[in-house]
């Protein structure tokens, strides 16, 4: 019959004339996205013009947008910069992913455990008052400037054998060693150290979302599983669990996309000489050869490398999760 | 009709007359200006700031480093506009080589600039270079070290062991002049004392590793085979050590890199026994230079290998608390005969002064009034200007006695030690990296109605008034007992400098990498092998070696050539 008017998603189903319409009886809305859109493009698509530089021989920061226009960048490089990224040397290329990699999964790992333990905890505290306390106290690390945050780990952690940090003179008095470990120097230690202080700062931080999600989970489904005869731990198994695991997929997924952006301010104040094999990441080699030895098109070609690796990450990540029946972002 | 067109006439003559006199009486500007290295604001009302303004209607906007050198550098390069005066700092080759600096010599020449030219004269060799084309160029004047007159050599101010005054006051002021000594005694110390008098425990020996101060670590071995500071080699000037270096003292210049040579061997072997003996608190590894400078503070550190200026701060710090007892001497250790096939090795850790090349103010490219800059330069080098920058003005700042010397009562010379009068009263962000006359004055200053003989000195920290005058009664009776004049007595006077100069001034860019790995590795794994059970020390300096050698041979055969250049530079111009 003509004369019925089609419901936009029928619209958008039978024809594409129909995307305009949909757009237009939605224009507010489209509008309001606009300026997400523009940053996005301004500052995450923008800037990958720079990846030009990858593909040049770049001797000293030449190579600007002022200069390309004035014809004057450097030459054409062919793919000696990604070549260069795996020459021999100290620091090599591939151990910054080997370190990224491992100290974003150790991070990811501690993060997201001892953020859901803590919620949990939180969220089993009935006394409100006390609750708020701990999730304040927990949280305000979040707020500390990273060098604070290594300042006070420093204190801590320090090995020194005449004046013992508290945790080394903590191990000495309880006779639990006979010499304190050499916390900072010991390039065995570097990774968990970096998750350990990460915990500290973010724990509280981590566990927000987590809580709200769980204030989200139908209180229904406390009585009615008590009511069936679920104890505690299995109300919080069958119950808690459940109820934010759409949460944590969604973060996971996020989470993994960003695996290598893991890694800069704290490696960065943590290393020291002995234990920079261990410590540098792939952002530290594209600060250490590209800014400070301005070698830029070697950097971009590290930095291009660690962009197509957290592709992979984050589309197989999210293909996992479809697989597995959970929400996915794309 | 006629008057309107006089009006007219008036008015484009008074317009075009507008220019001209601005141009004459040269309007105030604001130069800005970057300092390659950490400080502070001046305060608004800067005496001597003050003065310039009124002499050359000149202010300045002072930004100093804040964060790493070489990135803040980078960053501004990419930015294309620079700061008119711009100190590179100690990388200046970054802002050389990208460009950022315009040629001083188009400007300076002996009729236009006499006595800017009569500063760099008798060092043009080392000073001006060529550039790609060709061409003569300079893009700075060195900040420091074109002093007038005979070298001042009062004190160790670069590389030396340290030890406190202490410590040899303890052992009845023996002569310490080898590594072994120097160790036995801190041993025998330590052992006698192992905490201070508030049972704080001492630090036998402290090795500083952070980042680019890891020449602590790195650099002793050559003023151990007794050369003066090549940075990272050893340089074969004469043949005094070549059965030991096995150098072919018929090449010119022979230069390796010394720490992969089986004489650097012993020195860490040295310093893994002192680390056992617990003379070595292991978080020297993983201190950081606040900590260090924290460290010698307090008074706990017995001894290091430093240079005098990298602790500068502490020793103040000493001074101030009146502990001067816990305050260093510079001492010139070398090897003991027997480490070194029975070499009589002589130690000179002092040279010939060598001007700070490609250090201190460039006028960048895109200063609009480089000519100015120049001109005022120019005019501060007088005598007049260089005692006001110096000394201060008289009668509130110093005194000159009847006899034409020059003076500090002990108020004013504790000002210059104070770093918040200074804000006030010194101009030091825009001195320090200016053009300066240093070492004698060679003629007489009217200033007032008095008159400064020749023979004071421009820098007050060399006069003998304020150096002998202002002396502390232990340092007074330290020295008498050594019966020594001056600090500088611990050591040999200074050596002829090589005609290279000093290597470590060597710009190595083009073997970055190269270069990078190499003290990369040495940072990793000398602390490894200080640390390192003793049994396995030989076995663990071999895969040292094998690691290193490849960064070694690269970086050596560039130093190579670049000493023999820079030799030549010299060489040929006095021919």
């Amino acid at each position: 019959m003509t004369g019925v008017a089609k419901t936009p998603e029928r619209a958008l189903k039978k024809n594409k004339a129909g995307f305009f319409h949909v757009l237009g009886s939605q224009w507010q809305l489209a509008l309001m996205s606009v300026p997400m859109l523009l940053y996005v493009l301004l500052f995450n698509y923008g800037p990958l013009w720079g990846w030009i530089n990858a593909f040049k021989d770049i001797a000293h920061a030449r190579g600007t947008w002022a200069d390309f226009l004035k014809g004057k960048d450097a030459a054409w490089y062919g793919l000696q910069n990604f070549e260069n990224l795996f020459r021999p040397g100290a620091i090599m290329f591939t151990d910054t992913i080997k370190n990224t990699v491992a100290m974003s999964l150790i991070n990811l790992v501690l993060g997201t455990v001892s953020a859901i333990l803590l919620a949990i905890l939180l969220n089993e505290v009935r006394q409100k008052s006390f609750k708020r306390t701990v999730q304040t106290v927990t949280y305000l690390p979040h707020f500390l400037s990273m060098v604070i945050v290594v300042g006070i780990a420093q204190i801590i952690f320090d090995s020194s054998t005449l004046n013992p940090g508290p945790l080394n003179s903590l191990l000495l008095s309880t006779g639990i060693v006979k010499q304190g470990p050499d916390w900072l120097n010991t390039p065995g230690y570097f990774w968990w150290l970096v998750g350990v202080i990460n915990v500290w700062k973010e724990v509280g931080w981590g566990t927000i979302i987590y809580i709200s999600a769980m204030t989200g989970i139908d209180p229904c489904l406390y009585e009615a599983a008590s009511i069936d005869g679920a104890g505690r731990w299995q109300r919080i198994l069958h119950v808690t669990l459940p109820g934010i695991r759409s949460t944590f997929v969604i973060l996971l997924i996020m989470n993994i996309g960003h695996l290598l952006d893991t890694g800069f301010e704290m490696q960065y104040l943590l290393k020291r000489n002995a234990t920079e094999q261990v410590a540098y990441t792939i952002d530290l080699y594209v600060m250490e050869y590209g800014i400070r030895q301005n070698d830029y098109g070697l950097a971009t070609a590290a930095g291009i490398f660690k962009s197509v690796i957290a592709i992979f990450l984050l589309t197989g990540a999210n293909f996992i999760s479809k697989k597995l029946g959970e929400d996915s972002l794309m | 009709m006629k008057k309107i067109l006089a009006a007219l006439l008036v008015a484009v003559m008074l317009l075009s007359l507008v220019p001209a006199v601005l141009a004459e009486g040269e309007e105030p500007i604001t130069l800005t200006v970057f300092r390659g290295d950490p400080g502070d604001q001046p305060t608004e009302d800067n005496k001597i700031y003050k003065l310039i303004e009124e002499k050359f209607g000149v202010k300045f906007s002072f930004s100093y480093l804040a964060g790493d050198l070489d990135q803040t550098l980078s960053i501004q390069l990419a930015g294309d506009v620079y700061p008119d005066l711009f100190d590179g700092g100690n990388s200046a080759d970054l802002i050389i080589s990208g460009g950022a600096l315009i040629n001083l010599l188009d400007y300076i020449s002996p009729e236009k600039t006499p006595r800017l030219w009569a500063h760099i004269e008798p060092q043009k060799a080392r000073l001006i270079e060529k550039d790609a084309d060709g061409n003569d160029v300079l893009y700075i004047i060195p900040n420091y070290g074109l002093p007038d007159g005979p070298q001042i050599a009062l004190s160790v101010g670069g590389p030396a062991f340290f030890i406190q005054k202490q410590v040899l006051e303890w052992d009845d002021y023996p002569t310490i002049k080898t590594l072994d000594e120097y160790f036995d005694l801190l041993e025998r110390f330590l052992d006698a004392n192992p905490t201070d008098e508030n049972g704080t425990p001492y630090t036998g020996f402290g090795i500083l590793c952070e980042d680019w101060r890891h020449f602590c670590l790195i650099n002793p071995v050559q003023h151990l085979m007794g050369r003066p500071n090549d940075g990272e080699v050893y340089i074969c000037v004469t043949d005094q050590n070549y059965e030991v270096t096995g150098n072919d003292p018929s090449v010119e210049f022979k230069t390796e890199t010394f720490i992969d040579k089986p004489y650097a061997k012993a020195y860490y072997k040295k310093l893994n026994d002192a680390f056992h003996a617990g003379l070595i608190d292991r978080n020297t590894f993983s201190m950081s230079y606040d900590q260090y400078i924290a460290l010698i503070s307090s008074g706990t550190m017995l001894g290091m290998f430093d240079q005098a200026w990298d602790f500068g701060t502490a020793s103040s710090a000493l001074v101030d608390a009146k502990m001067y007892d816990r305050t260093y001497v510079a001492l010139g250790l070398v090897y003991d005969p027997d480490y070194v096939n029975g070499a009589e090795i002589e130690e000179h850790y002092l040279n010939g002064s060598l001007p700070n090349v490609r250090r201190g103010f460039g006028i960048s490219t895109t200063c609009q009034c480089p000519e100015r800059i120049i001109a005022m330069w120019e005019e501060m080098l007088s005598d007049e200007w260089q005692l006001i920058f110096n000394w201060g003005i008289e009668g509130e700042d110093y005194y000159i006695t009847e006899d034409g010397r020059l003076n500090m009562t002990e108020e004013q010379y504790a000002n210059t030690q104070n770093s918040q009068w200074k804000l006030a009263n010194k101009a030091d962000g825009f001195f320090q990296s200016s053009p300066k006359k240093q070492g004698w004055i060679m003629n007489d200053i009217q200033v007032g109605d008095k008159v400064v003989k020749a023979g004071n000195c421009w820098e007050p920290g060399n006069q003998d008034e304020i150096v002998f005058g202002l002396m502390n009664e232990y340092d007074k009776e330290f020295l008498a007992a050594y019966g020594y004049k001056k600090f500088a007595d611990f050591v040999n006077p200074p050596i002829e400098l090589a005609p290279y100069g000093e290597a470590w001034q060597i710009d190595y860019t083009p073997v970055t990498v190269a270069h990078d790995n190499f003290l990369k590795v040495q940072d990793r794994v000398l602390p490894e092998l200080i640390q390192c059970d003793p049994a396995e020390y030989d076995a663990k300096w071999d895969a040292f070696v094998d690691e290193i050698t490849p960064y070694c041979d690269e970086f050596a055969a560039f130093m190579q050539d670049a000493v023999v250049k820079e030799a030549h530079k010299v060489l040929d111009n006095v021919q």
